[in-house]
């Protein structure tokens, strides 16, 4: 554990250092990922689906919010749309800006769930979205998560009905709009899991927000459960062809990723929790506190010793003590080097290079033999 | 002299605001009535948009069952029962707004209570120190 704990003081400690680097990375590669999966599922606008292009935007939605990842997105998904039908790319305008118009204001900070459960879907580990959103997000967050898989049945129709849709004459405008509504709104598969995502999403957040011993873990383990039941219960009533094996192993897989997401968020010692009372003018207060599981990150100092002549070269104009010896130290990270080398010398450390980390410390070959060593006055 | 609980307490505010605190703060420049009012506005707006593409589609949908029966239905009635959706729809969804930003704006508040209160405590540590 406490291996694991030093990676994660590391990694925070690397991300605090590179942020300004690793962000941009992210959404980078999170908008490229996403383009190259609308254009291999979609791909009818063959002008899109050019390296070069997914590129540009991708490096351009690198250093923008993330919500006009969203809107480039919805565009090129839009555009696929166009290249196969007006209509149906009427259709799928209509239905962002229902979603835009209705839901984006109550979680306008979620741009990031809209953008990943489509795509966690399309990589068939969509039950990761509903344990880590009610992990780590609000209540209002089920609204992003209801769209995202709106948009990703959306999507999913389009591509499976696009042979129908070629199949259909230029003239048969309303035949093809009352084709591609009938199907969104009769998607029972839709259906089932937005609502059982959004129960799942609820239930986790409210039982992590207890206060009770393991509350994550009992969180993450019952939304899993949860989820599983409601989209088998959808299954029997409205018999939307889930494959159970596919659920059992993608909530399975949701768990380890959200211990992972607790380790990361929420990493406490629930053995050492203190219980205390006290009360003031106006409350009485009763105060559970859990301590976090730190450790501090080790710290690498190398000191280095130089040899007594090319100090002595450099220092040769100064005025010197000649009692005192003819050697110096070169100090890293210590304004009181002096006195500490003395007693380094005392314990043989300046026959050494000496490699501190944290609280073991290590003997490295010598930098110097030092033969005439006296004590400091 | 460097006090090391100011320098924790100025990093915890600077964090603060250049993170949710920003949009506290946006939300504290307004009173309660005019914030609830103007996100009411914003959601009469957008849900008569929606409400629009929603019946056009409707429309598009059902467009050769309506000339068929243009003539021979009641429109009067079908305008009536349009305007009661729309009617319902728009008080709905604009309920749930009031509810929404009646209390967002209370939250706000509240965190920026704490900042205020914060940054006396700092103001304070200053004159201490002077």
């Amino acid at each position: 554990m406490t291996v694991l704990l030093e990676m994660k003081e590391r990694i925070k400690l690397i991300y605090s250092k590179y942020e300004a680097f690793i962000v941009p990375v992210f959404k980078f590669l999170l908008a490229f990922i996403t383009f190259s999966t609308l254009n291999s599922r979609m791909g009818y606008m063959t002008r899109i689906d050019d390296m070069r292009i997914m590129l540009i935007a991708a490096l351009t939605c690198s250093f923008l919010p993330v919500g006009l990842m969203v809107l480039m997105a919805a565009v090129f998904s839009l555009m696929h749309m166009y290249a196969l039908s007006m209509e149906v790319a009427l259709v799928g305008l209509c239905m962002y800006l229902i979603m835009y118009l209705l839901f984006f204001r109550f979680s306008p900070k979620d741009s990031l769930v809209v953008v990943l459960t489509p795509l966690l879907f399309s990589m068939k580990i969509p039950y990761v979205v509903p344990i880590a959103v009610g992990l780590l997000c609000g209540p209002a967050s089920i609204v992003s998560v209801g769209c995202g898989i709106a948009v990703f049945y959306l999507l999913r129709m389009v591509i499976d009905s696009a042979p129908n849709i070629r199949t259909m004459e230029e003239s048969e405008i309303l035949e093809k709009v009352r084709f591609m509504v009938e199907g969104i709104l009769g998607n029972k598969a839709m259906l089932v899991m937005i609502a059982a995502f959004v129960v799942t999403v609820l239930v986790v957040y409210l039982i992590r927000r207890m206060s009770v011993d393991y509350s994550w873990t009992i969180a993450m383990v019952t939304g899993a459960m949860i989820n599983v039941v409601l989209l088998l219960i959808g299954d029997l009533m409205y018999d939307v062809n889930l494959s159970m094996g596919s659920v059992l192993l993608g909530s399975l897989l949701a768990l380890v990723v959200a211990k992972v997401i607790e380790f990361f968020r929420f990493c406490v010692d629930y053995s050492r929790t203190e219980k205390v009372q006290f009360e003031d003018d106006e409350y009485y207060y009763y105060v559970k506190a859990v301590p976090k599981m730190t450790v501090s990150v080790p710290t690498k100092t190398v000191k280095r010793i130089n040899s007594q002549r090319d100090r002595m070269a450099e220092s040769e104009p100064r005025s010197r003590n000649p009692r005192q010896p003819k050697r110096d130290v070169e100090r890293v990270g210590s304004r009181r080097g002096n006195a500490r080398t003395g007693a380094q010398y005392r314990n043989g450390g300046a026959r050494s290079g000496r490699v501190a980390v944290g609280n073991v410390e290590s003997q490295e070959e010598p930098d110097i033999d030092v033969e005439d060593y006296e004590e400091w006055p | 002299m460097l006090s090391e609980e100011r320098i924790i307490l100025m990093t915890r505010m600077a964090s603060y605001e250049q993170g949710e605190g920003r949009e506290n703060v946006k939300i504290g420049n307004y009173f309660r009535s005019d914030y609830i009012a103007l996100h009411v506005l914003k959601a009469i707006v957008c849900s008569i948009i929606s409400f629009g593409i929603l019946f056009g589609l409707y429309m598009l949908c059902n467009f050769e069952d309506f000339l068929e029966n243009l003539y021979k239905m009641d429109l009067l009635a079908f305008a009536k029962d349009v305007l009661t959706y729309l009617v319902a729809m728009v008080g709905g969804y604009t309920v749930l707004i009031y509810i929404v930003s009646t209390w967002r704006y209370a939250m706000a508040k509240k965190s920026l209570k704490c900042y205020y209160h914060n940054l006396k405590k700092l103001n304070s540590f200053y004159h201490d120190g002077q």
